[in-house]
């Protein structure tokens, strides 16, 4: 029984030091929460129509877009429909903002130009690895598909300069790659379908950048990708080819919610159905048959689909009239076809995302906030260790060391789901944990009288002991499943700091049973063991009482 | 037994601290019952006519917070809203004072996020900072409703779950009391903050909920108790009110430790956190949890209890047992033996004419009813 006890004791202080001493090689420490630390929080929730699908999509856009900042622990949660996003410690608070607040909208934009990137050399290697797309009518009318133009390559040259990220940085960049003179730069070998000369495409942007020919549009001028009037340049997702795009004809929305990726004729490919009627196929036939036939107005033939400013795709046109489905197909990986079908799924019924909340806290006042939470809840704590020792004289010292047990037990945990988690720790959670102190000294004092009733009815210290703990034992047990009730209640049901307060909470009243078991049980019964602590003086308790033991 | 069990001589703290206590709870409840209706019609009151405080987390609305200085103060702080065509009539002009500087803050309805974004410009401006060191934080009106809406369904979830839990480990009885006093709880913490009007964040319901929590804890330690009560006194026909009234006093010692372990590290927050070191989110939170922490003491001692003793009542063990309950010198006996009153004659005597809470003990003969009688001591010891 007493190496039971030992081994239990032996094995917690081996599990909290052994973890601290991992965590603290690691470096892993608790993450502050931004009211702690500074920076940005933005809620936003989807308005209207939308599925969960173009939810996911729209957390995974943000946070690559996100990652452009280069904030050091960005987090990105789902609280139910709930987007938050939070940036501790950023810098660019206009920029942040801009970028978390991703559209969801598909837009179907003619392709005036199209280029490869390539820093060193484009007209050699361009072809290559070209994995071209094709628009193709729906399975049925799939033989009408044909002609010259049926290799677009979207390359799949590996490119150093950029990965895709929020549409600002790229803009630079694109005004170092286009040329001033698109007929001399555009490598002809690249793409047999790119206009011979550059001067279609400007004169045939309704844009508001003129149509020079000989000077195609800055980048400064060009319009916002987000406006679909405009006339843009942006890249495809891997950043290997740079387009110009005419304003969209048409949104994801001629798409019916269905767009699934199949193997079409041997390879990965996507399948859509288009909408009935004006809003759908009307639409999309419009600017297929613009492509088709190389107009003006889409002079290589190739439909762009661009997701906030990234084009996803840029398929070549391959009929002129589409009825019913829409199969895109090319060298497609499984991934690729599966992403782009997500995409026009999204793109079909875009969730519109609405700021519901937005939080900038200056690092200065959150510096203030951390330092005072601190510093009086350590001062709160030794009131408490006070006021315990002078209550239960040496009985307080195992409260002292079962709550600092305890400390160590949550930061360890914090620190690690800090590290792999982004969990960051929040005033509220702070809080929570202060409170918790009270509930956690509860264990102990509900043990205690416990004991000290037991030792009334004139039993012997470790008789009282082992009889106290197991009547406490359940005590504790019952109450503690009550916050964790609470904690996991609150949990689930609330968003931001609620939320936040919830975990510690759920996280103390855990590490209160941990202890009460495997500490605080272990750790008196061998006291009530030794000879030397008979005497019930020492723990405050009435020693008088004891005498009477042998009588009762 | 030449030493009894306890010395009279000890005054009411000694037994207090002894948990030798008697105060007659039950008999008291109807005071109890009183004062918190009383609070509970004050408080309806109050929400009909003057209603909540709610802050821009619950009811939409931006607010700025930008340190002060000698060109920023609360009238610049006005005047930059006008010039941003924002209405100053319902604005919440403060300053905040923490340790080491003082900042303004600003509170406003819901705005545009350009209107957001330039009064924070111009407030930066006015104070000669870094736009940086101008904290924000904006709320839609939708997303503050959805909010309260959210923390609303949370409780009442939390109330059925906890209510379901409390009938599976202890009795249904037992459950509507505990959340009945819990609902009081709420409700005061309510009232009290519309009557003072104090604003209510979401720093007050994290705080409120941790309360009920802790007043559920509380009011579980206590029917706990009442519980094993109920056991040992089982064969000896004691009627609930004595059951309870013996359990109250036996837990009472623990009941106001744990408050107050509990109390100090709030009053910590408040007085050094906010007092001292000036950090608002703190105070909100403070005060919201000392006003919870008092009405949750309260309640687990003078609403659950006598409230679960009136419930058990009418069991049919405990009908015919309604009568007249233990006071005084026989209720300190049964607390500290934990057993039935010695004789039915020394109630009659007894009852009702001392005082209950210090009577002195008549050292009645010792009936320790325990469970499980402790073995007699070995004697070779040293």
């Amino acid at each position: 029984m007493t190496r039971r006890l030992i081994i239990s004791l032996v094995g917690l202080l081996v599990v909290v030091f052994g973890s601290l001493a991992g965590n603290l090689v690691a470096g892993n420490e608790p993450a502050l929460g931004l009211d702690l630390q500074g920076g940005i929080s933005v809620t936003q929730e989807p308005v209207g129509e939308y599925d969960s699908v173009s939810l996911d999509l729209a957390v995974e856009r943000i946070r690559d877009r996100v990652d452009s900042l280069g904030v050091a622990e960005p987090e990105i949660i789902r609280q139910g429909d709930a987007i938050v996003v939070n940036l501790p410690g950023v810098d660019n608070q206009d920029e942040a903002l801009r970028l978390v607040q991703v559209t969801g909208a598909v837009l179907l934009r003619p392709v005036l130009l199209a280029q490869p990137i390539s820093p060193i050399d484009t007209s050699s290697t361009t072809i290559a690895d070209g994995a071209s797309t094709t628009v193709t009518g729906d399975p049925s009318t799939t033989t009408t598909a044909g002609g010259s133009s049926t290799t677009a390559p979207v390359t799949t040259l590996a490119v150093s300069t950029t990965a895709p990220g929020g549409p600002s940085r790229q803009l630079p960049q694109v005004a170092t790659s286009i040329p001033t003179d698109g007929s001399t730069t555009i490598p002809s070998a690249t793409d047999s379908t790119l206009p011979t000369s550059s001067t279609n495409a400007p004169s045939a942007t309704d844009g508001p950048t003129g149509s020079d020919d000989t000077s195609p549009t800055p980048p400064a001028e060009m319009g916002d990708p987000a406006d679909p009037t405009a006339t843009i340049i942006v890249q495809n997702t891997d950043g290997s080819e740079i387009y110009q795009l005419g304003p969209s004809f048409a949104t994801g929305e001629v798409f019916n919610n269905d767009a699934t990726a199949d193997i079409i004729s041997g390879g990965w490919g996507v399948r859509v159905t288009l909408k009935n009627g004006a809003a759908g196929s009307d639409l999309w036939n419009i600017g297929a048959a613009q492509c088709y036939a190389k107009s003006t107005t889409c002079p290589t033939g190739r439909m762009a689909i661009v997701l906030d400013g990234v084009v996803q795709s840029a398929p070549s046109v391959n009929q002129p009239s589409f009825s019913g489905g829409v199969d895109i197909t090319g060298n497609f990986k499984e991934s690729e076809a599966k992403d782009l079908a997500r995409v026009l799924k999204s793109g079909a019924l875009p969730v519109r995302l609405e700021v519901q909340a937005v939080q900038i806290v200056s690092p200065t006042l959150g510096d203030d906030s951390l330092n005072a939470a601190i510093v009086s809840g350590l001062i709160g704590v030794l009131l408490v260790l006070l006021f315990m020792l002078l209550y239960y004289r040496l009985l307080a010292l195992i409260v002292v060391f079962g709550i600092t047990l305890s400390g160590l037990v949550q930061w360890n945990v914090i620190s690690l789901l800090s590290s792999t988690n982004g969990l960051a720790l929040s005033l509220a959670g702070i809080a929570g944990i202060i409170v918790s102190i009270g509930v956690t000294v509860d264990s102990y004092v509900v043990f205690f009288e416990k004991l000290k009733d037991e030792l009334k009815t004139g039993r012997t210290l470790k008789n009282s002991a082992e009889r106290g703990f197991k009547s406490a034992w359940r005590t504790i047990l019952a109450a503690d499943i009550v916050s964790l009730i609470g904690a996991f209640t609150l949990w689930y049901l609330t968003v931001g700091s609620v939320r936040g307060f919830a975990f510690f909470l759920g996280l103390s009243t855990l590490c209160d049973i941990v202890i009460a078991w495997f500490f605080t049980r272990p750790t008196m019964l061998m006291i009530a063991r030794t000879k030397r602590f008979q005497r019930g003086r020492l723990f405050g308790i009435d020693n008088t009482v004891n005498a009477t033991g042998g009588a009762a | 037994m030449s030493n009894e069990l306890v010395s009279s001589r000890r005054g009411i703290l000694g037994r207090l601290y002894h948990g030798e206590t008697s105060f007659d709870f039950v008999g008291k409840r109807k005071i109890g019952f009183s004062i918190s209706i009383v609070l509970i019609l004050l408080t309806l009151g109050s929400l009909f006519t003057r209603g909540l405080n709610l802050g821009i987390d619950f009811e939409g609305g931006v607010a700025w917070q930008v340190p002060s200085s000698d060109t920023m103060d609360e009238d610049a702080a006005r005047s930059v809203l006008e010039d941003n065509g924002v209405a100053t009539e319902n604005a919440k002009v403060q300053t905040l004072t923490s340790g080491t500087t003082t900042s303004i803050r600003i509170q406003v309805g819901d705005q545009t996020s350009e209107v957001r974004a330039e009064v924070q410009t111009d407030l930066a401006t006015m104070a000669k900072v870094d736009v940086n060191d101008v904290s924000v934080n904006s709320v839609s009106s939708s997303w503050g409703r959805a909010i309260t809406e959210k923390a609303i369904r949370a409780l009442i979830a939390f109330m059925v779950l906890v209510g379901i839990y409390i009938a599976w480990r202890f009795e249904w009885r037992m459950a509507i009391a505990a959340i009945l006093a819990m609902l009081h709880d709420v409700l005061i913490s309510v009232g009290i903050y519309s009557i003072i009007g104090f604003e209510v964040t979401p720093a007050t319901v994290v705080a409120f909920l941790t309360i009920l929590g802790f007043s559920l804890y509380d009011t579980i330690v206590v029917f706990d108790k009442v519980k094993d009560n109920i056991e040992k006194f089982g064969p000896s026909r004691t009627s609930m009110a004595d059951i309870t009234n013996v359990s109250m006093n036996q837990v009472l010692m623990r009941s106001l430790n744990t408050s107050l372990a509990a109390v100090l590290p709030v009053l910590s927050l408040l007085v050094l956190g906010s007092g001292v070191f000036g950090a608002i989110a703190l105070r909100e939170f403070a005060i919201a949890l000392l006003v919870g922490l008092i009405t949750g003491s309260y309640s687990s001692i003078y609403i659950a209890s006598p409230l679960l003793s009136i419930f058990k009542q009418r069991e049919s063990r405990y009908k015919n047992l309604k009568g007249a309950h233990a006071t005084g010198a026989e209720l300190a006996h049964m607390v500290i033996s934990g057993g039935a009153a010695g004789a039915k004659s020394v109630r009659r005597q007894t009852a009702d004419s001392e005082d209950s809470a210090t009577v002195p003990h008549s050292s009645p003969s010792s009936t320790a009813l325990l469970t499980h009688p402790p073995r007699p001591r070995k004697k070779r010891r040293r």
